[in-house]
């Protein structure tokens, strides 16, 4: 059982490896259809032919695309993710601490936002058709409906603007006790919660909904068992394969998806990094930011998958 | 709509009060389709033009939800916007969700190679930011509407596929499906008769969310030029254009957000108060 | 009160245009930019206090925390590269240029003591003394002429090697005097020096992470794309300057976070804020605004070297049906200048207050689209969020064309890549030039007919002489007398519809205090870190 268990993440890992080199690939040719490069780019208006000639000849990206893509592939083996081309720092330098933000910030939402939403879920699910399930489903599907970047700000307006309670700005450098913490953070991490709830607790509802309609659940209530003891003991752990995917993908966009909030708190996070980039053609940086996010990604769902497998005994 | 309306019939008194709930869900869909289709023949204004001095004005006689930004007849722009917010959104996660669910659930019955190698190839594509896609999107085909409902869906496809396939392998393995298969049935009977009518819940209720998801990144990818070209604005686009309206709490930014909320709620409340009868299993 | 300056009337209309018709002389007109025309009819609360400002007695000390719009892991601190608004503030406060202009636009001295030439083709430039690095270093000649010769370097990638290109020898006569060569006569060096670009590094740099500059103050922390901060130089050569102890410099580019965050108090200063935004502002209490107008505006081109603008009609006729007035009003909400199609702005002191814009005139549009044969066709016009306020021009000028039977197909393209792919290029398209502090720069980069940017494609024999002739005057009336007659030519001849000079509006805690508008941009030039103080 155990070895069958290594076996199976061993495969979902070479497998996982496959998949980032498919889509560094993609995105390294993504890039390279679109129109500019780095040097007309960095020259803006000021892009006359021979200043982008000089600037390109300067800059090395005189070498073919593909060229410098090998390349970067290359240093990546060696652990060095590259330079930077718009401003010629290391690709390791600038992510560094921008990472480092961005898993807080994902951090803390998933500690809020997960057990929530499976709790909302589970009990919407229970008590389906009830009031309470009605409300859950109206607040949720309201809440998602209202654009992030209009949550953002109507709540910087409330809680900063008009009741100064909170800054209107996520500054990271000037957290120095729990309670700066907390006053930096809740407004991104509410934002956020609202945004990735409301796909959690849904899927969440349906599969349990789904897994109490099945013969053997039922079979089992009409013999009298309690409703709350069957939906733990039984639909939920088959229901977990499809809330697991639910929660992994939702949570994936808290690693790349996350550039409204990041604007709005003008939070220092990667996925401003990542739009930055490809505004700049930054192919190094863009790969990096792009082999992040693929990366916690394909975590995520292997993760999923795997629970998934185990919940169901029949998977294995 | 004479769906709901049969399920009512055959339900108790808690039971109709239940599907109450789906009919005026419909017909809030209703209202808004026939306002989709009609717009065009009912807009005091043309959606252009600018009709108010002042902006972010409040609702008067004569602009009925008050000025956006630049002064244009917010009422005018509202109707508008149903047309591309229903037609455009309906059709994208129409697309996406049929073939996810397609593929997710093939990839469930045939499994092997098949599926893996389908998995990692919508796993890296959901891996590619959307705003890049986006991006490249508009430089090699150009916009057009077609393009951009074939853009958000290929950008919702793996979502929608990943979720369905989840669930159809939970399903497969069940018995009556073994049972299925000794019997030599096809894999489209498999899929059809037997996967389908089991998932189909949270199949539904994940459209119902994809939906919501969809009307929300038509204004994104609107403003990235991909489709629909000033002054069109679906209802994602109106609330971010006039979001300066916000600490004035100004029509021209509450009325769309208002209008996408009771659209997306009514939608989901809809698949939630389906009648038994679309899920029932062997009936 | 301040309904007036958000709701452009009629009435301000008017006094400008008055103004300008009986022959205001700039400074007047300037200042009557500056204040705001109708705040001070409207007992302009708001911008009638940079005067109170002045009188004040500076006072040292305190954080300053300011917010501009845009910035990138592109942010540099390398002035030949600066290309956003953000990397021209923190250059200005870690460098210095041997030129500056002042808030009447007139050209001072900084680093320079002195900037003379008798034939305006040689010039000598007199460095000022006892001028040192942050790294101990003293200004020599040698670092002046570093400065401004990497600009003739392909590989540094300047902003402005085009207009550096005409300066074709440099010399340190001695420690304190450069020699500068240009290839042909131009009087106007003094303010070409005063470009930002023109910052004076010390010689020999490569790396300029370190922003090493003689200017007021020392680089403490600068992460691209997130923030930089700043902290008082105590041995810079301004004595008494500068007031603050630190300056930290971020970017908010979401125009209601960015005044949010100045309502929070989490900032002291959100440059450009969305003249949408002053309503909010007005409703509160301790903030100001400062506007200024400078040569800042979008443009409609029309090339005529294609179809539709090889037909003149279609250019006159589109001239027509540009409703100035409705732009100003709707789009800029009163924050901008009428323009009548010709680059140099009533800023400028060379600006032609006699050339009157083009009224708005449907039916005179309509001749002239029915003579060029176009009236029913479709004519695509690309816009783009790049292009400040395009987009509502855009539709603005659609809608006047869909009254007429003018079908405008306008095009929404993506900002990214906007001045790479379209800008110059589509037949009819959008562009936004930044403001230029002389009209011989501005003439040569875009309407001269080889210039690099002729976003028109305009060619003129006659244009291109008379530019050359007005470069090497040092006459100044004559000069300005030939400028006139070119910028004539442009609002006539070129393909270029300026509809309106776009202000700048800045707001700020009514605790900030010393800021005043300058021709160059917001925030002071870019320059104003080394200007303000902070109330106590």
């Amino acid at each position: 059982m155990k070895s069958g268990v290594l076996n199976l993440v061993l495969k979902r890992l070479a497998i996982a490896i496959v998949t980032l080199l498919i889509v560094l690939f993609a995105v390294f040719f993504a890039t390279s259809m679109l129109p500019g490069d780095t040097a007309s780019i960095l020259l803006g208006q000021a892009a006359t032919p021979e200043a982008v000639a000089g600037l390109r000849e300067a800059m090395h990206l005189n070498d073919p695309a593909i060229l410098r893509f090998l390349r970067w592939l290359v240093g990546l083996l060696h652990g060095d993710l590259g330079t930077s081309y718009a401003n010629e720092m290391p690709v390791a330098a600038l992510i560094g601490g921008r990472f480092v933000n961005t898993m807080k910030l994902a951090g803390i939402t998933t500690l809020i936002s997960v057990p929530l939403a499976l709790t909302l879920g589970i009990t919407a699910a229970m008590l389906r058709g009830s009031v309470y399930d009605r409300t859950v489903t109206v607040l949720s599907i309201g809440v998602i409906s209202v654009p992030e970047f209009m949550v953002a700000t109507l709540a910087v307006l409330l809680f900063a603007v008009y009741l100064k309670w909170l800054p209107a700005l996520s500054s990271v450098n000037e957290a120095h006790s729990l309670a700066d913490l907390v006053r930096i953070y809740s407004m991104p991490v509410i934002t956020l919660t609202f945004v990735i709830s409301a796909q959690m607790i849904r899927m969440t509802r349906a599969a349990v909904i789904e897994t109490l309609s099945t013969p053997y659940v039922e079979m089992a209530l009409l013999k009298g068992a309690s409703r709350s003891r069957m939906v733990l003991k039984h639909a939920l752990p088959n229901a977990l394969g499809p809330i697991v995917n639910a929660v992994a993908l939702s949570l994936s966009y808290l690693v790349g998806g996350v550039i409204i909030v990041e604007t709005i708190f003008n939070y220092p996070g990667i996925a401003k990094l990542m739009v930055d980039a490809v505004a700049t053609r930054d192919l190094p940086l863009i790969q990096s930011c792009a082999m992040i996010f693929c990366l916690g990604y394909l975590l995520l769902i292997t993760a999923a998958d795997i629970v998934a497998i185990m919940s169901n005994p029949r998977l294995r | 709509m004479t769906v709901a309306r049969a399920a009512s019939s055959r339900r108790s008194f808690l039971g109709h009060s239940y599907n109450l709930v789906g009919v005026v869900a419909s017909l809030v869909i209703l209202a808004w389709t026939l306002v989709a289709i009609f717009a065009p023949y009912i807009i005091p204004h043309p959606i252009g033009d600018i009709v108010d001095d002042d902006y972010f004005g409040p609702m008067r006689q004569g602009l009925w939800l008050g000025s956006d930004y630049l002064g244009r007849d917010m009422l005018s722009r509202v109707l508008m916007g149903a047309r591309y917010t229903v037609g455009i959104s309906l059709a994208a996660v129409s697309i996406a969700c049929f073939s996810g669910v397609v593929l997710g659930m093939i990839a469930a019955v045939t499994g092997g190679w098949f599926d893996t190698c389908l998995s990692r190839f919508l796993d890296a594509m959901n891996s590619i930011p959307s705003k890049l896609f986006g991006l490249v999107v508009v430089a090699a085909v150009g916009s057009s509407i077609p393009v951009l409902i074939l853009t958000l869906a290929v950008i919702y496809i793996p979502g929608a596929y990943r979720f369905a396939r989840a669930l159809a392998v939970n399903i497969n393995t069940m018995d009556f499906i073994t049972v299925a298969r000794v019997r030599g049935e096809s894999t489209i009977y498999l899929i059809g008769s037997e996967i389908l009518p089991n998932i189909i819940r949270p199949v539904l209720a994940d459209f119902g969310l994809r939906f919501v998801f969809i009307v929300l990144l038509l204004s994104g990818l609107s403003f990235l030029g991909l489709g629909l070209q000033p002054p069109l604005a679906d209802w994602g686009a109106l609330v971010r254009e006039n979001i300066g309206g916000l600490p004035f709490a100004a029509p021209a930014v509450i009325v769309p957000s208002l209008a996408i909320a009771s659209l997306t709620i009514s939608v989901n409340l809809l698949i939630d108060n389906l009648p038994q009868k679309i899920r029932d299993r062997d009936a | 009160m301040t309904d007036k300056i958000t709701n452009w009337t009629g009435a301000d209309d008017a006094m400008v245009e008055n103004a300008i018709r009986r022959g205001a002389s700039r400074r007047e007109l300037l200042k009557m930019l500056l204040a705001g025309g109708a705040a001070v009819a409207a007992g302009g609360v708001v911008l009638g206090r940079a005067t109170q400002a002045v009188a004040a007695t500076p006072v040292s000390g305190g954080n300053f925390k300011a917010a501009g719009w845009s910035s990138s892991t592109a942010d540099t601190l390398d002035p030949a590269k600066a290309s956003l608004s953000t990397d021209y503030v923190r250059c200005c406060s870690l460098y210095n240029r041997l030129t500056f202009l002042d808030k009447d636009g007139k050209t001072q001295m900084e680093l320079a003591e002195s900037i003379d030439s008798k034939d305006a083709k040689t010039w000598t430039v007199k460095l000022r003394k006892g001028v040192t690095f942050h790294d101990g270093k003293d200004l020599t000649a040698d670092d002046v002429v570093f400065s401004l010769k990497r600009h003739l370097d392909k590989s540094v990638g300047s902003k402005v090697a085009k207009i550096a290109a005409q300066m074709t020898g440099f010399k340190a006569v001695d420690k304190s005097t450069v020699e500068i060569t240009l290839a042909d006569p131009n009087a106007d060096l003094p303010t070409i020096l005063a470009l930002h670009h023109f910052m004076i590094v010390a010689d020999g740099t490569t790396d300029f992470s370190k922003g090493n500059g003689t200017g007021a103050f020392v680089l403490q922390t600068f992460e691209p794309g997130v923030r930089s901060v700043v902290t008082k130089n105590k041995n810079y050569w301004k004595s008494g300057k500068p007031y603050l102890d630190s300056f930290e410099f971020i970017a908010i580019s979401d125009d209601s976070a960015r005044v949010n965050a100045l309502l929070s108090g989490d900032i002291n200063f959100a440059a450009a804020i969305n003249p949408r935004a002053m309503k909010l502002l007005q409703s509160q209490q301790g903030f100001e605004l400062s506007k200024t107008t400078s040569g800042n505006y979008t443009d409609l081109n029309i090339r005529l070297d294609m179809d539709p603008g090889s037909k003149a009609d279609f250019v006159t006729g589109m001239k027509y049906l540009v409703n100035r007035e409705q732009i100003v009003k709707s789009a800029l909400r009163g924050l901008g200048e009428i323009g009548n199609d010709q680059p140099v702005s009533p800023a400028n002191i060379f600006h032609n207050a006699d050339l009157k814009p083009k009224a708005f005139d449907p039916d005179k549009a309509k001749f002239h689209f029915k003579k060029a044969g176009l009236l029913g066709q479709s004519i695509p016009v690309v816009a783009s969020d790049a292009a400040t306020s395009s987009i509502d021009m855009a539709v603005i000028i659609q809608a006047a064309g869909a009254e007429i039977g003018m079908k405008l197909d306008v095009q929404r393209v993506p900002s990214d890549g906007y001045w790479d792919n379209y800008w110059l290029k589509a037949p009819v398209h959008f562009g936004n030039i930044n403001p230029r502090p002389t009209p011989d720069i501005l003439f040569s980069l875009l309407y001269a007919s080889n210039a690099p940017w002729n976003e028109s494609q305009y060619k003129s024999e006659k244009f291109d002489k008379l530019l050359v002739e007005a470069r090497g005057l040092l006459d100044q009336a004559k000069r300005k007398e030939i400028y006139g007659q070119m910028q004539t030519m442009i609002s006539e001849e070129a393909g270029t519809i300026i509809p309106a000079y776009i202000s700048n509006v800045d707001a700020l805690s009514s605790k900030v205090k010393g800021l005043e508008a300058n021709p160059l941009g917001g925030m002071m030039g870019y320059a104003m870190a080394e200007y303000l103080w902070l109330e106590a």
